[in-house]
């Protein structure tokens, strides 16, 4: 007996016609639904194509077939996803290899290989990947019937209980988990029943297969009772398959579809420098406050949303009783998308929505967006490459548009764009901290230096962040570094004025800054604030300059590096570090802070959540100029993080390398009940200390209490 | 339906202030302008009843006095939402009565259904302009309101204002009127950045100024008052200390 298998074995001409008639409507109904995802997208503002499709193809591709995103801080979901992703792609595959045989190569070709070797080999293949596709889908269930992780749990924070209206996507979760476990399960089935029929040896290629038919016909099904079965079994499996394919378009499997798009539409620089406003917009033309404001490339990736809730788990909002979790505000966006655009708009299925109406209050509420620190946890750990920070920007830049903000905010912006800082003082005084040291410091629109020091508003005027500057100022005259400063040209860089969405005042303040350090003479920039490094570095772009910025760990490391730095008492001190969002997440800085804390001796111990994972403090995004949102019984995030960095045991020092991060944590020090038990010290403040020279630097007996508005 | 909205510019001073040469003035160089802030509440106000009742077509006009630097303040108006802006050119500094006289032919010829001016400006405080445009004008005048509900068919409006020791009072005025705008009102637009550029490009109205009349009043020197001895401290209760300020105020007259 040749070793192979008739694909439609014991079916009469007319059921076989009947079942490519179903396989013909199957297709169509994908196809309509294809067809109809398209459309919707196309509704968008703005074109469907993307630059360099080749290199996003090679790329989507790389990160699709590894999972290197999917599997990321759950490698046992990444595991369970991979058995099922490549479990349904083998077998898929391998409907497709029969296909071809049956339709094409066999009648047309004359070519008949599914036989002998090659169906041996077939046949043990698909058991295997029919194996791993069960057992992956055990382990989705296992974690989202068992051991429910809080990002795969639907309760959001900025509706009350009972109110998420989650209840469908349960509903689809399992469904979907349910009709791939019934689809391998029946293929099985039907595969046992075919053995148990006549028992040929060589189906052991098929082994579970083999060993299931075998147990029939111990149980006595086998000849035509096991070919009756076999029958039904196959109708069930194939009329279930093409159910499940017609379905894709319209239910959760759609992200097959839609996550390797939303993937390789993914912008590298999403959050990072945002998209410019165009000079001549109307007013409702600024950022997002309808559904088709959002372009193509937005709403293909509200459609591939998987809700694993990696960003829902990220979230400092979420996680600190905000109202925003960027899981349900990608859902929310969905739900608008579909009851205006997509197919139960065309169906006219409850809850409808006018494309043409405001998405902000209903179901978008200002507070939601407020609550964004755009700290770019929710962007970096997507792995479907959902860009909820621009998508947050956006929309807050309709509200800056609208003129409608938080009144402490408005004040805060009211006074960057009258004194050029937040602090809401005069310019002539951002210098006043030099005055305490005991050497003059360059003007450098008068005289050029090596080195333009941009000071940044909280490192200028904020009391306990003058300390740091002043030290800093030490340690590079110290280490003979030629500097200078703007004095009174400097302005707000502008990078959290951006994050508000207030794009017209980031433009003004670009201006000036670039106006007044164009005309310095100088070699890089340094800067020890993150967000003034970052908006310096990657978003001063559009007015041509070449500017070299460093942030101050990377300079304080070469000066090590070189020996102009010599840190001559070594620090016994264990410390914990963390990542300033606009350093690390923004702009990958993660080696040297930790490189010039192992120069000076100190044991750095990392905290669970370190570098790409860092918790945001809670003040950017401009969250530090605004009200507070969150529910009065949660913990601040920055409290939070002190509470992470004491349970490490034993920790003398905070590390920090922000001036932000200085002021809410010499805050949260104190609210969280750990003063005493551990204190924070910038970078700078404990290199100066290892390099043992007489003045001793007063630290952390002043400031850092107020929130300056 | 027409809203025209009073505004002015005010000075804000710094830490340190000189005066001028002739010692009538503070010297501008210590001096940064802002739009008063109960004007922005005014125009707000406005806009907000444009937006809730107005049709196309509908106007709010902001009207200032003073030299072509004013015109910040005013741009600020427009970028919040304003339609239209007209400023009185005169660069003396003036006192309320006087502006008083010089807005009133300019409103007049705007024939506006309503006038809303602040309830006072932060530089000057003295609350008069307003009364004293209404006065000018022969219309009804309300002061101090914080709520407005205006129904422009029937000519009439419900307004609540405040009155002292945490009084409010509710009244009815016929419109055309003229109200003066307390803060807490409603919570004045930001600008938005794009905007105030956008208003950048608008023109202002400029006209020239009627006839002024009388000044109401001149400054004649401006000075830091002398430093005293040092401070004392009543003690006892409400009456004692009252009868005592009294007795050193008599004192001191002498």
């Amino acid at each position: 007996m040749t070793p192979t298998r008739s694909t439609f074995a014991g079916l009469s001409t007319w059921e076989i016609v009947f079942w490519y008639f179903l396989i013909a409507v199957s297709t169509a109904v994908f196809v309509w639904g294809v067809v109809r995802l398209i459309l919707k997208y196309r509704r968008g503002r703005g074109s469907l194509t993307v630059d360099r499709p080749l290199s996003r193809l090679w790329r989507t591709a790389a990160i699709v077939l590894t999972h290197s995103w999917i599997k990321r801080r759950d490698p046992v979901a990444g595991a369970g996803h991979f058995l099922i992703f490549y479990g349904f792609l083998v077998l898929f595959a391998g409907t497709v290899i029969l296909g071809f045989q049956d339709d094409f190569a066999k009648p047309v070709l004359g070519w008949d290989f599914f036989r002998n070797e090659f169906y041996k080999g077939y046949s043990l293949f698909l058991d295997v990947f029919g194996a791993a596709l069960i057992a992956g889908l055990a382990i989705m269930a296992y974690k989202r019937g068992i051991q429910k992780p809080f990002r795969l749990r639907y309760w959001r924070p900025d509706r009350a209980e009972n109110e998420d209206g989650r209840r469908l996507y349960v509903i689809g979760d399992w469904a979907f988990l349910g009709i791939l476990f019934f689809l391998a399960l029946t293929g099985f089935l039907l595969e046992s029943f075919r053995i148990a029929e006549t028992n040929p040896s060589f189906e052991v290629w098929s082994p579970l297969g083999w060993t299931v038919g075998k147990a029939f016909r111990g149980l006595g099904v086998t000849g035509s009772t096991a070919a009756d079965a076999h029958f039904v079994q196959w109708w069930v499996h194939g009329v279930v398959a093409l159910g499940f394919v017609a379905s894709i378009p319209f239910t959760k499997a759609v992200h097959m579809l839609a996550s390797p798009a939303s993937v390789a539409s993914r912008d590298e620089q999403a959050g990072k420098e945002l998209s410019p406003i165009p000079a001549d917009a109307k007013p409702d033309e600024v950022g997002y406050g309808t559904i088709l404001d959002f372009p193509p490339r937005y709403l293909v990736q509200l459609d591939a949303c998987t809700k694993c809730g990696k960003c829902h788990a990220a979230c400092p909002a979420t996680n600190s009783g905000y109202p925003l979790s960027p899981r349900d505000l990608i859902l929310d966006l969905r739900e608008v998308a579909e009851g205006a655009l997509g197919l139960r708009h065309e169906l006219h299925v409850e809850p409808l929505r006018d494309p043409h109406a405001s998405i902000l209050g209903d179901p978008i509420r200002p507070e939601t967006l407020w609550s964004c620190m755009q700290c770019m946890a929710c962007v970096e750990i997507c792995p479907v490459g959902i860009e909820h920070v621009p998508i947050i920007n956006q929309m807050r830049r309709r509200l800056v548009e609208r003129g409608e903000m938080d009144s402490t905010l408005q004040q805060t912006l009211e006074s960057i764009y009258e004194t050029g800082n937040s602090f809401g003082e005069a310019s002539r005084k951002r210098a006043r901290w030099t005055r305490e040291l005991d050497f003059d410091v360059k003007d450098i629109r008068k005289e050029p230096a090596e080195v333009l020091w941009f000071v940044g508003d909280y490192a200028s005027f904020d009391p306990r962040n003058q300390l740091v500057t002043q030290t800093l100022a030490r340690v590079l005259r110290h280490a003979g570094v030629d500097f200078g400063i703007l004095y009174d040209a400097e302005r707000n860089a502008g990078c959290d004025v951006r994050r508000v969405g207030e794009e017209g005042l980031f433009n003004h303040l670009r201006e000036e800054n670039v106006a007044a350090i164009s005309n310095c003479t100088f070699e890089r920039i340094l800067t020890w604030d993150p967000h003034s490094f970052h908006t310096l570095r990657n978003e001063y772009g559009a007015f041509d300059v070449d500017w070299k910025v460093v942030h101050h760990s990377q300079l304080l490391l070469e000066l090590v590096a070189d020996g102009r730095l010599a840190p001559t008492k070594p620090l016994d001190y264990r410390i914990t570090y963390h990542d300033p969002c606009t350093l690390g997440r923004y702009n990958g800085v993660y080696d040297e802070p930790r490189q010039v804390l192992a120069s000076i001796g100190t044991e750095l111990v990392e905290m669970p959540r370190s570098r790409d994972n860092s918790f945001c403090c809670g003040a950017g995004g401009g969250r530090i100029w605004m009200t507070e949102l969150k529910r009065e019984d949660a913990p601040r995030p920055s409290e939070q993080r002190i509470d992470e960095a004491v349970a490490l045991g034993g920790i003398d020092y905070f590390v920090v390398c922000c001036p932000k991060d200085v002021t809410m944590y010499e805050d949260a020090i104190k609210t969280s009940g750990h003063q005493g038990e551990i204190e924070l010290r910038e970078l700078t403040e404990l290199v100066w200390e290892s390099l043992d020279l007489a003045s001793p630097v007063p630290v952390g007996d002043r400031g850092g209490e107020e929130e300056h508005a | 339906m027409k809203i025209v909205v009073c505004v002015k510019q005010v000075a804000v001073l710094g830490d340190e202030v000189e005066f001028t040469a002739d010692a009538r003035d503070v010297d501008p160089d210590f001096l940064d302008f802002a739009l008063n802030e109960w004007d922005s509440y005014a125009t707000e106000e406005a806009l907000h009843i444009r937006e809730d009742l107005g049709a196309e077509g509908d106007e709010v006009v902001v009207v200032s006095v003073g030299g072509a630097h004013v015109e910040d303040a005013m741009r600020r108006c427009l970028a919040m939402g304003a339609d239209r802006a007209i400023r009185v050119d005169h660069s003396r500094p003036a006192d309320p009565i006087t502006v008083a006289r010089l807005v009133a032919p300019v409103v007049q010829r705007e024939s506006p259904d309503l006038v809303f001016c602040g309830v006072q400006s932060s530089d000057g405080v003295q609350a008069a302009t307003g009364t004293a445009l209404a006065e000018l004008l022969d219309l009804p005048r309300v002061a101090v309101v914080t709520r407005i509900e205006w129904d422009p068919s029937a000519g009439r409006a419900t307004v609540r204002r405040e009155l002292e020791g945490g009084l409010l009072d509710v009244t009815e005025v016929d419109t055309p009127a003229l109200l003066t705008i307390q803060t807490g009102i409603n919570q004045p637009r930001y600008a938005n950045l794009r905007a105030i550029k956008q208003a950048e490009q608008k023109q202002i109205a400029v006209v020239s100024p009627a006839e002024q009349g009388e000044p109401a009043y001149r400054v004649r020197r401006m000075f830091a008052p002398p430093k005293g001895e040092g401070a004392q401290i009543l003690a006892g209760g409400p009456a004692d200390i009252a009868r005592r300020i009294r007795e050193i105020v008599e004192e001191r007259l002498k």
